[in-house]
């Protein structure tokens, strides 16, 4: 018999299982040694397990320690943020899981699992991952199960079984804990991981927004509260571009000040001249940045978020998780209507001395034959028209690339129009600014909101008028109106949209089968998002809705009797009852002499089983076989040597009929 | 000391000694075990990181844990509750022997029961598992045994983590069941200071093997190789061999013999005479005050006198 404190092989396997499991899913947001050490250390141990290699020496344990640290120190620099502590964590597991030896050493190796997976949550909340977390936990459960399994009842399927039994129970209690668990700010400031900024940045060389196409990945969802605006209205507006440096366009340091943001519960709150109103909501995905999507023009009314000077919503922290918030816009206001300050004025005419002179050329000389700006604007418009193509895959520019675009190219996408655009009409004197965000969205059938994409990613202007204030035009619509009218997987092709994700679901929209799948997928996630991930927001709500009321005494009520509930199974299956229980065996026994009794032969007091046997057989010679057999599995059972087949008794008996 | 005093006796008041007990609420208890103090140190880590990255799913998995932490104290106890126990035997031997105590575990074989421990005070933990389906498994524990008398093998911990090592669930049962321990065998009978014990004073035969003692006629029945075959040959008749053993009087191991020690070295000594009349091989018995032994010889008369030797005016004593 092996010692209680060895760890025993069913827990062994399991536990690298476990690790497996664990870690896989982190290797993507991993610099690509971690995994690799991991690998090794699991390979390493099912060796061990097979009796192959023995336990790794001290020197290789050190060789090992060692990579990992330089790989820490060369990946990272200094160890903080989120991934530089994930990766110590992974290392931390990995080499303890090499050099374990008793079963308090894959005690810890387990508990760090644990957290190994869930840790898992901090980089992705999505459903799908939580249920892989879910899987992992049981796995983990398992391994440990394993460990604690004695050798004389060695299996390796029982530890997986005993884990299902135990988190079947623990998933509604667990649900119940989660709804009543009062939810507390943040205690300390934590590093959040560093979010490889998929979607648009706040920068805009020309070029860069053509890798946004190619990923159907969900930006935001908005969920409104009445009627949806059609699909001409929807400008996401994101961020607004108006410092130009010749390559690229960034947002003005003027605007990034925090000092000009009207935050929510602000008493300079401005009230807009217009009573049409749009109430919406917005679940947005990891960006990275500080800005929000909305609708011109914005107010903003969860906390921590506030309106800023170019009307554009902000965020008090980077949005490094899925964050919800509620705006209120008003799409018919007019902003900056009485005029720019001077300091704006420069700002938003600024232009660098000699880059694209040929463009400031033109628009000098356009600005002399048409002065009145609107009919600039129309000149240039009808200009894009009549000589310039929409392509997702446009040449690429030199140095002068607006100069380059307008006079020889002239074929690109949303950014290269809007660039031009504003450079132009800043040449021409007009104040004008480049506005990154969305346009579109696709309307949900069932539930009443619309899903962005990354691939609906999009570039436009805005110029300032006299006696109008900031008013939206979109060069790109007078090149591709379709651009604006459809999305654009149904104007390009989808080779061209998704030429980097072959395997992306989106392009199969043509597929019912998968289509529908896969808006069935995304209106679950939707819901999991709205409830799981923003409950935060929702849990007095849903607790008042669900007790009638949130008084303490009330709340315990509640919390006692749904544990009781949730546990009441287990309690039934488990409860051993008062008194000596009848052996299995003999139970079954009994439900055979019971089937028999019904057939007119009963067992006589003290008959033993095999004169009755003899006798049942006599009396019914068809089923003779299966009687006697019943017979030998009972008598094995109870009165054989070792451990009887309970299973097998029991298939012969409810399979019996006389 | 005073605590410990308090709860053995609380201990004794619940759980007193009995021949067998069934596992059930009154004699179980649970707290959580060192993994489980760890585990929940491990949960109060995963509810700060859920509070601090304000994280829903992280919050979710945190008290998910916690849920599993309650659900294993019901399979804890589900895995001990339900098992009878009962001591089977306990081996008799020397002071200083290790003594095995046989201990039965039964169960209505419903549920697999596994990584059970069990031990006596001071005494290696032997894990026992029950399948399936099987009736009853049993587990041998070694008990010290120190000084002559009755070795009760002392309170029996019941103890299991299974499943997941978090909980620990425990019993402290007291079980019937003892085994005598005999006295140190001191120097015997040889040397005893009064007299009776001396040999040799009147011999008396029997029927044996070892010296000739005549010839008697053959009488049916008798084994061919007795016949002495030259007395046929010269035609005197048909005699058998016939041989006696000197025999061995009866000795008396007797109380009185070793009057001037105290009772414990008495003992200590007609233990020693008992193996030494055992060892010569002729019929002896044993005469304490108030009781005495028949004669006889063999393993049973020798265990038996023993006995009589642990239990005379004994004290109980408990193990560890």
């Amino acid at each position: 018999m092996a010692a209680p404190w060895q760890i025993s092989r069913a827990g062994a396997l399991w536990l690298v299982v476990a690790f497996a499991v664990c870690i896989a899913p982190l290797a993507a947001y991993l610099p690509l040694w971690v995994p690799g050490v991991a690998a090794l250390a699991a390979l390493w141990r099912l060796g061990i397990h097979s009796g192959r290699w023995g336990a790794p020496g001290w020197g290789l344990k050190a060789a090992l320690a060692l990579v990992c640290v330089a790989g820490l120190v060369l990946s990272f620099r200094r160890l903080q943020g989120l991934e530089p502590m994930v990766s110590l964590l992974v290392c931390a597991f990995s080499l303890k899981l090499l050099e374990m030896r008793q079963r308090r050493d894959a005690l810890v190796v387990i508990f760090l699992g644990y957290f190994v997976a869930i840790v898992l949550a901090l980089f992705d909340q999505g459903m799908l991952v939580a249920l892989y977390i879910l899987a992992a936990m049981v796995v983990v459960s398992a391994s440990l199960v394993g460990l604690h399994q004695s050798a004389a009842q060695h299996s390796y399927r029982r530890p997986l079984r005993t884990a299902l039994y135990i988190f079947l129970p623990a998933l509604p209690l667990a649900i119940v804990f989660f709804l009543v668990m009062p939810r507390l700010g943040p205690l300390w400031g934590v590093p959040a991981p560093g979010v490889a900024v998929t979607g648009m940045s706040d920068s805009l060389r020309l070029g860069q927004v053509a890798s946004l196409s190619g990923s159907s990945a969900i930006a935001f969802r908005a969920e409104f509260e009445g009627e949806v605006p059609p699909r001409e209205q929807r400008y996401w507006r994101g961020v607004t571009l108006s410092h130009f440096d010749g390559e690229s366009w960034e947002r003005a340091a003027w605007w990034s000040a925090q000092r000009g943001i009207r935050w929510t519960g602000d008493e300079r709150r401005d009230d807009p001249d217009t009573a049409t109103a749009l109430d919406y909501r917005v679940i947005l995905e990891k960006t990275g940045g500080t800005w929000l999507y909305s609708l011109a023009y914005p107010q903003a009314l969860t906390a921590n978020t506030g309106v800023a000077q170019d009307f554009t919503l902000v965020s008090r922290s980077p949005v490094t998780r899925r964050t919800e918030y509620q705006v209120r816009s008003f799409p018919d206001r007019h902003v900056d209507r009485d005029g720019l300050g001077a300091l704006q004025r420069r700002v938003e005419t600024q232009l660098p001395e000699n880059s694209n002179p040929r463009t400031r050329r033109l628009a000098a000389a356009w600005a002399a034959e048409t002065p009145e700006p609107r009919a600039l604007i129309e000149r240039l418009l009808r200009h894009y028209h009549r000589g310039f193509s929409y392509t997702l895959t446009p040449p690429s520019l030199g140095q002068h690339a607006v100069d380059d675009f307008l006079f020889s190219s002239r074929a690109g996408f949303c950014e290269h129009f809007a660039a031009s655009f504003v450079f132009f009409m800043r040449a021409a004197g007009v104040p004008a600014r480049i506005v990154g965000g969305y346009q579109g969205g696709e309307l949900d059938e069932a539930g009443n909101y619309l899903v962005v994409r990354q691939y609906d990613a999009h570039a436009w202007a805005e110029v300032w008028l006299e006696g109008e204030g900031w008013a939206r035009v979109d060069p790109t619509a007078a090149v591709a109106p379709e651009r604006i009218l459809s999305n654009l997987l149904s104007m390009m092709s989808a080779d061209v949209v998704f030429a980097n994700s072959p395997l992306d679901l989106a392009r199969f929209q043509g597929v019912p089968l998968i289509n529908q799948l896969r808006l069935r997928m995304e209106r679950l996630e939707y819901q999991w998002a709205r409830w799981v991930l923003g409950y935060d927001t929702e849990q007095s709500n849903v607790l008042a809705r669900l007790l009638g009321g949130l008084d303490p005494l009330r709340i315990a009520t509640f919390v006692l009797l749904a544990s009781a509930l949730c546990l009441a199974p287990v309690l039934f299956a488990m409860y051993p009852g008062r008194r000596r229980g009848k052996h299995v065996g003999d139970q079954l026994y009994a439900e055979f002499c019971a089937r028999l009794a019904r057939a007119g032969c009963e067992r006589a007091r003290g008959e033993g089983p095999r004169d009755f046997a003899a006798r049942a057989s006599r009396n019914f010679p068809a089923d003779a076989a299966a009687i006697n057999s019943i017979r030998d599995a009972y008598l094995a059972l109870r009165y054989g040597p070792g451990s009887g087949d309970v299973a097998h008794l029991r298939r012969l008996v409810k399979g019996f009929r006389v | 000391m005073a605590f410990e005093k308090f709860f053995e006796d609380w201990l004794e008041r619940r759980l007193p000694r009995v021949e067998r007990i069934r596992l059930g609420r009154r004699s179980i208890f649970t707290f959580p075990s060192r993994a489980g103090l760890f585990f929940l140190l491990v949960l109060a880590l995963l509810w700060l990181l859920a509070i601090n990255y304000e994280n829903n799913v992280v919050f979710f998995f945190a008290a998910l844990l916690g849920a599993v932490f309650v659900v294993t104290i019901l399979h804890g106890y589900s895995n001990v509750a339900g098992v009878t126990l009962r001591i089977l035997a306990v081996d008799s031997g020397f002071p200083g022997e290790s003594l095995r105590v046989d201990i039965e575990l039964s169960h209505d074989g419903k549920r697999h029961r596994d990584d059970i421990k069990l031990y006596f005070p001071g005494t290696t933990p032997q894990q026992v598992s029950l399948a399936k389906g099987t009736d009853s498994t049993v587990a041998s524990l070694y008990v010290r045994a120190k000084r002559r008398g009755r070795l009760r093998p002392g309170r029996l911990t019941v103890e299991s983590v299974y499943p997941l090592g978090l909980i620990r669930i425990w019993s402290h049962v007291r079980l019937d069941g003892w085994g005598a321990v005999y006295p140190r065998p001191g120097a015997g009978a040889s040397h005893a200071d009064g007299g009776g014990a001396e040999s040799g004073a009147v011999q008396s035969e029997v029927a044996g093997t070892e010296d000739f003692a005549g010839l008697e006629p053959y009488r049916q029945g008798e084994a061919w190789n007795r016949i002495a075959w030259k007395q046929v040959a010269r035609g005197q008749g048909v005699y058998t061999k016939h041989f006696v053993d000197p025999a061995a009087e009866p000795q008396w191991l007797d109380w009185a013999h070793f009057p001037d020690l105290d009772r414990e070295s008495r003992l200590s000594r007609l233990c020693g005479a008992v193996l030494e009349a055992d060892m010569a091989g002729r019929d002896y018995g044993l005469k304490l005050p108030g009781e005495s032994s028949a004669l006889g010889q063999g393993e049973a008369h020798r265990t038996r006198l023993l006995r009589m030797l642990a239990l005379f005016e004994c004290e109980d004593q408990e193990a560890g």
